[in-house]
């Protein structure tokens, strides 16, 4: 760029000029700014007293020294209007004067009006009146405004019109165009947002139209410079920025004209006129332009708003159908996952992925489960909030490079609260071709100083890592989803906190239950008992019958009592607190023989009791532990004469081992599964008493210390029970191994 | 000879009490049997008052006391004897048909001399009521005054 012009400016200048407040205007019309209070003058374009034939300077009282001004002034509708346009006779002329208000000023302009006589309202009406007939059947977005381009360029008669339409990072992208071919076509070119700047796009949504008859005007200062300077954003005559001079003239245009399409009150897109030679266009033709435009916005918001009442519609059959599943499977995750093809068509992705801190379900194409987990990493060190949508996730988090090709696009839902708990959508890479209008790229000249780019020529870009766009009823859709989820979640939360109530209730129940059942059912059993015993020594005559009958009564209450007891040890066991500390064995071992002593007294039994090591558990179940083996042992042996019972114990490892062995009936390692269970038998009743409990209990017990018991046994030749407990976990391990 | 002093048996069950009965007869002892059907009478005995305000003085030579009674319980029996100075030299063996663990842990709190589960074994209850009742009727060492040989 060779331009020598002094008016060029560098970027930060650019982006912080402010050009709502140019202080000059371009030369084709008068301005005024006017106290509505005094109707006095507070600023005024250097030509106005020139063009309007009266003294205007600051200060200049507008009844004496412009009285048609002044009368139009006066009336009350013209000062409530936000904008009007009205017709003033001064300088011995008429002239088209806008009005509008700029905070606590009037803000006058005034042009003069068109000199031929096709461009009055009368003749421009039917034109207007066609054109929005014709728009009503128009439902293709690419026909409305090739239609829109070719009529705008028709009223204007410049030499090309463009419709130009943003996207979501504001680039424009030229999607119709209609011209006589002075000026190259640019139709399917995109320009960077930063063609547009940021306070430009603002001054386009509060004034729709403004227009450039001559790029290389002489801007006509307004006098004096006062402050705070008076906001003339809505000025149709302001000066525009030397910068956009520059780029026009890059463009190869002389004049322009340009008319905001608002959709939705937001900035949808532009049509903008060109011309190659200045050019103007009066008033009432720019008004006609503005009402064409804005007859075609109201159709492009109609088509817009029920394209996206469609999507919404279909998305929230989805939904729907996505709730059903959810709310009857026990997990809503697994029922998200089992609706899979549901749950992307909720967002319209190709892949989604549910991650919780313990779990992980994927559908459809998602990254491996480290990239997602690194995802959601990721957003939840950036702290997101509820939802987090790009269309270009790589640009922003380097490493999703590696899985671009499924995952460029990420939609993201924050499902819990408390927990870094994500639903994510993903979408594949799309390729896509970009024509830009030049280089978009090359705006960084020399000197570290910035020019808009001089060529224009069609400049291809591919663009990668990159995927469609989330449209905004796919992300609203993706919000009623998590809305949906987060209350599910919280119901199934309520659920779960109401059985842990009803559990701990019932719980307590039990207890008392079997408090109850210790106290009551087992004294009826000792009465019965104690009874038919009483009986029996009273009435010795009783015959053999008798006395087996009493003997039957008694044993069966006795046997029914032990069960009580031996039940209620098993329930209890599994809410006892084991207390663990240093036990001897040796102790234990002998006062369970000792309470065996009554079953003992006409056995002959061969004892051999090793000294045993000490082991880490609670004394009171593991005396249990000993009572029913060595119960068992002596039980079983009772055919033999001598019965011969050992018992060993040593030390292996982390832990200590203990052994009862005896040459009784023996049983069937077939059965050795069953040994263990409750009410398990392997002896028939009336050979062996007991209650099928005893090495259930045992085997609890030791599963409660973390300890196991194991059985070896041949039938007829006896059986042998070993049961290891951890050692001590705080103490060091002495000793050596003394397995015998 | 001094006189034996009784044992004192508190008991709400008619067939618990009348099997002890039973159980103690055999022991042959020569020891009264006062009973107690509830846990305010035991008190009322031991402490001299209402139906018993007028009995001979002197301490039981031990309570055997049910754990589960009306009115009183056995515990807050026991709580009483072993908070008084009075009578805190009393043995008190606890019968119970319970073998729930805060039972048992509450009356050695409450510094219970001994503490039975009446067995459903008859033989083994009679074995249990017949050592209770000698030990503390006949070997226990009363205090000095009542030394009986």
């Amino acid at each position: 760029m060779t331009d020598a012009r002094d008016d060029t400016a560098d970027l930060d200048l650019c982006a912080r000029e402010p050009i709502h407040i140019p202080g000059a205007i371009q030369p084709y019309g008068v301005l005024l700014v006017i106290d509505p209070g005094t109707l006095r003058v507070v600023q005024a374009s250097a030509n106005a007293a020139e063009k309007l034939g009266a003294p205007l300077e600051a200060g200049t009282s507008l009844p004496a020294a412009l009285p048609a001004l002044a009368e139009a002034l006066s009336g009350d509708a013209a000062l409530e209007a936000g904008a009007d346009q009205q017709r003033i006779e001064a300088a011995g002329r008429h002239w088209q004067m806008t009005l509008h208000r700029s905070g606590a000023h009037l803000v006058a302009e005034f042009e003069a009006p068109p000199a031929a006589e096709d461009e009055t309202m009368d003749r421009l009406f039917p034109r207007l009146r066609r054109f929005t007939e014709t728009l009503t059947d128009d439902g293709d977005l690419a026909r409305l405004t090739g239609h829109l381009a070719r009529h705008v360029r028709a009223l204007t008669g410049h030499d090309r019109a463009l419709v130009y339409r943003f996207d979501a990072e504001w680039n424009g992208e030229v999607i119709a165009e209609d011209g006589n071919g002075r000026l190259p076509s640019y139709l399917g070119l995109r320009f960077p947002a930063g063609d547009i700047p940021a306070q430009a796009r603002r001054l386009y949504r509060l004034s729709r139209l403004r227009m450039i008859p001559d790029i290389d005007y002489r801007p006509v200062p307004i006098m004096p410079a006062i402050d705070p300077p008076v906001d003339l954003s809505l000025a149709t005559l302001r000066s525009v920025s030397p910068v956009h001079l520059e780029y026009m003239r890059n463009m190869g245009t002389a004049a322009s004209m340009s008319v905001s399409i608002l959709v939705a009150g937001e900035l949808w897109g532009l049509v903008a006129c060109h011309s190659a030679r200045p050019h103007a266009v009066s008033l009432n033709i720019r008004n006609a332009c503005d009402f064409a435009v804005q007859a075609a916005a109201a159709r492009i918001e109609a088509r817009e708003r029920s394209a996206g009442d469609a999507l919404r519609l279909r998305l929230g059959e989805v939904l729907g159908r996505l709730l059903g599943r959810m709310a009857a499977a026990s997990d809503w995750r697994r029922g998200l996952v089992e609706a899979g093809p549901e749950l992307l068509a909720q967002v319209g992705a190709s892949g989604a992925a549910i991650v919780a801190e313990g779990s992980y379900h994927a559908v459809g194409d998602a990254p491996e489960e480290a990239g997602v987990r690194a995802i959601v990493a990721w957003l939840e060190a950036r702290g997101e909030g509820d939802l987090y949508a790009t269309p270009a996730l790589a640009t922003l988090l380097p490493e999703a490079a590696s899985f671009a090709a499924v995952a460029s696009g990420l939609l993201a839902i924050r499902i819990s609260e408390l927990h870094p708990s994500w639903l994510l959508w993903f979408r594949p890479e799309v390729v896509r071709t970009v024509s830009w209008g030049g280089d978009p790229h090359k705006t960084v000249a020399e000197h570290g100083r910035i020019h808009p780019r001089a060529s224009f020529a069609a400049w291809q870009e591919q663009v990668r890592l990159t995927a469609l766009p989330w449209r905004p009823a796919e992300i609203t859709a993706a919000q009623d989803l998590r809305a949906a989820i987060v209350g599910i979640v919280l119901r199934k939360a309520e659920e779960l906190a109401a059985l842990t109530q009803e559990l701990q209730r019932s719980n307590k129940e039990l207890e008392a239950f079997s408090y109850s059942v210790s106290h009551d059912l087992r004294a009826p059993f000792r009465h019965i008992v104690g009874y038919s015993q009483l009986l029996r020594e009273r009435a010795p005559e009783l015959d053999e019958k008798c006395r087996h009958y009493l003997d039957s009564i008694a044993d069966a209450a006795l046997s029914a009592g032990r069960l009580v007891d031996d039940l209620l040890a098993f329930s209890q066991l599994g809410r006892t607190h084991v207390a663990s500390t240093d036990v001897d064995m040796n102790k234990l071992v002998a006062e369970v023989k000792h309470t065996l002593a009554f079953t003992l007294e006409q056995r002959a039994i061969d004892w051999r009791i090793d000294p045993l090591p000490p082991a880490w558990g609670d004394p009171n179940l593991l005396r249990q532990v000993w009572l029913n083996l060595v119960e068992n042992a002596v039980k079983y042996t009772r055919p033999r004469n001598p019965a011969r019972i050992e018992v060993t114990g040593w030390v292996e490892g982390d832990e200590t081992c203990y052994r009862v062995r005896d040459n009784g009936v023996g049983f069937d390692m077939a059965y050795v599964d069953k040994l263990f269970g409750v009410f398990q038998r392997l002896q028939r009743a009336e050979d062996f008493e007991g209650t099928g409990i005893g090495l259930a209990l045992a085997r609890r017990i030791l599963d409660r210390h973390h300890g196991r018991i194991t059985a070896q046994g041949r039938l007829d030749e006896g059986a042998e029970f070993m049961f290891a407990l951890p050692r001590n976990p705080t103490r060091k391990p002495t000793g050596k191994p003394t397995k015998p | 000879m001094s006189e034996l002093r009784p044992i004192l048996l508190v008991e709400d069950s008619p067939r618990d009490l009348e099997l002890t009965l039973a159980a103690l007869e055999k022991c042959q002892l020569a020891n009264d049997i006062v009973v107690a059907r509830d846990g305010e009478e035991a008190l009322d005995y031991l402490y001299l008052r209402g139906p018993f305000a007028g009995r001979a003085e002197g301490d039981p030579t031990v309570v055997l006391l049910d754990l589960k009674l009306p009115k009183i319980d056995g515990l807050e029996v026991l709580q009483k004897v072993k908070g008084d100075p009075a009578l805190r030299h009393v043995p008190v063996v606890m019968l119970t048909s319970s073998r729930e663990e805060q039972d048992l842990v509450r009356s050695y709190e409450l510094g219970v001399n001994a503490f039975v589960v009446k067995p459903v074994q008859f033989s083994e209850f009679f074995k249990a009521i017949q050592d209770l009742g000698v030990f503390w009727a006949l070997l226990n060492e009363p205090p000095p005054r009542y030394r009986l040989r």
